[in-house]
């Protein structure tokens, strides 16, 4: 069993289709949806948190490549440029669950595999240091 | 054996000063003792960087032909003030771009043209007989300019404030995203590493003091704005709540883009991270005692934030060192609590100073007036009518 996160990019044509369903029926996933959204241009975007065997999740992979669903894999949606950022650490305060926290010489430390994708650290950023890849 | 800054200065000349910073300060002091320790070292390096919102720019851009008496001025969309001579101006720190708003403002601005980068000047005058023209529109740099000098009216907070937010919204403070119902608690020093914390009753830190400005040396040019030595101060002299703030003064073509950063407080406004060394000498004892100052005997009380008039209501008197080992029990509760300033760009601010020191290329300069120790601060009352 394990557990990976995967962002999926739906084109206007395979958004709808119910995918989900049959990452769950027939390559027996289990997932929990960290985001979802549907641009203007009805592309829709979801980032998923997928547990499995490794064979089933290569699977079912395989399925949504051939229904024209991108398929990327992602430790986090956060990337916290280091050359803007001073460890002043103003995005700790809002990080629910220390996927960002400082380190014991107080330097900023992302710990992609825990975060929850909130976002609320792009807000908190005064060096605007962090951004989403969505 | 009390030393006077003139021996100071001579044996930073000679190359033979012993300078360390006020964090490795604390274990030489318990190694030695504070006699021993105040004959060893000399100098002792402080810093600070983090959000100092009253900040800004003094510039003159040089004359055109025909000349302008620029009126309104604006440098990348952030209105500058036309209320000074013809081509001089004060850029403010926190004033907002016309097009992107606070996401760039004027401390943005100064941070660009410490980088080396050209600004958009723009400016418009209605015309005078020695000032002909009407309006501007040119490309800037620093280098170009006559005089560029930050004047930061208030920097340097020797305390300050912790906050937390009991209501059941989350707020968006200039102490950063404040969570609701006591989510968490910021706070905003370099503590022990502080400049005015480790000269508490300011007895070499004063007018003409010259320090570590932006990667400048730049100089104490007055009391800061919201000057508070009538504070609240522990049984050794340290303040407990704001206390004193520095005027300071420095050359922005001296500057390094790195220590002086615009800033966004969400929801909130500009701001500019300011980078400040501050040197202290060790005169004798007295001042050795005040440079050894930790952490845990440091104190400020953490604010409730979501109360905004009739002052913030005070939940709890803490130290510094409780907020920095990440929580703090509040009514039983233990919450997460945060920095808004960074310690790790403060450090290497002290040490840089120290380098300076070191080397040779920055000597000590006494106060050529100390600070009033009993200035209190005054509240604006809102009267109606005429005048009177």
């Amino acid at each position: 069993m394990i557990t990976k996160k995967i962002l999926l990019s739906f084109p206007k044509m395979a958004t709808g289709k119910p995918m989900a369903m049959e990452l769950i029926k027939t390559y027996n996933l289990d997932f929990s949806i960290l985001k979802a959204m549907i641009d203007d241009n009805i592309k829709g975007t979801l980032l998923l948190e997928i547990r499995g065997k490794q064979t089933d999740i290569d699977a079912g992979i395989v399925f949504l490549r051939e229904n024209q669903i991108g398929v990327k894999d992602v430790q986090s949606m956060v990337v916290v440029d280091q050359k803007k950022c001073v460890s002043c650490g103003a995005c700790t305060a809002v990080c629910a669950v220390n996927a960002l926290e400082m380190d014991e010489n107080w330097s900023l430390v992302h710990h992609e595999d825990k975060c929850l994708e909130c976002m609320l650290c792009v807000k908190a950023c005064p060096m605007r240091a962090i951004h989403t890849v969505m | 054996m009390a030393k006077t800054y003139q021996q100071i200065n001579e044996k930073i000349a000679r190359g033979e000063a012993v300078v360390v910073t006020a964090e490795e300060v604390i274990d030489i002091v318990k190694e030695r003792g504070l006699k021993d320790a105040a004959d060893y070292v000399d100098v002792v390096t402080t810093a600070t960087f983090g959000p100092m919102c009253s900040s800004g720019a003094f510039l003159n851009f040089g004359h055109s032909d025909p000349p302008i008496r620029m009126a309104e001025i604006s440098l990348n969309g952030v209105a500058a003030s036309g209320g000074l001579a013809a081509v001089d101006t004060y850029l403010g720190a926190t004033q907002p771009s016309q097009d992107r708003g606070i996401e760039y403002g004027g401390a943005h601005v100064i941070n660009d043209l410490i980088a080396g980068k050209e600004v958009h000047l723009v400016a418009t005058s209605r015309g005078t007989d020695c000032y002909p023209r009407k309006e501007i529109d040119t490309w800037v740099k620093l280098e170009d300019m006559n005089e560029a000098y930050l004047f930061n009216p208030r920097n340097c907070y020797q305390n300050y404030n912790a906050a937390i937010n009991t209501s059941s919204k989350r707020i968006y403070t200039y102490m950063g995203i404040l969570q609701p119902n006591m989510g968490n608690i910021t706070y905003s020093t370099a503590g022990e590493l502080s400049p005015l914390l480790n000269d508490p009753l300011l007895k070499t830190i004063g007018m003409g003091t010259r320090l570590f400005f932006g990667g400048a040396q730049g100089y104490v040019s007055w009391m800061g704005t919201q000057f508070n030595t009538a504070c609240e101060r522990d049984e050794k002299g340290y303040p407990t709540t704001s206390g004193a703030t520095l005027a300071l003064i420095g050359n922005m073509k001296e500057m390094n883009p790195a220590y002086i950063r615009g800033a966004v407080y969400e929801k909130y406004g500009t701001s500019m991270f300011v980078g400040i060394g501050i040197p202290i000498p060790i005169l004798n004892e007295e001042m050795m005692s005040f440079v050894s100052v930790e952490n845990k005997d440091l104190y400020t009380y953490v604010f409730d934030y979501s109360v905004a008039s009739g002052g913030h209501p005070k939940l709890k008197k803490v130290s510094y060192a409780e907020l920095r080992s990440g929580s703090v029990d509040i009514n039983g509760k233990m919450i997460k609590t945060s920095p808004l300033s960074s310690l790790k760009v403060a450090r290497e601010i002290a040490l840089e100073l120290n380098h300076w020191i070191k080397k040779g290329q920055f000597f000590l300069q006494e106060p050529i007036q100390s600070f009033p120790m009993a200035n209190a601060l005054k509240s604006l009352e809102i009267k109606e009518g005429e005048a009177r």
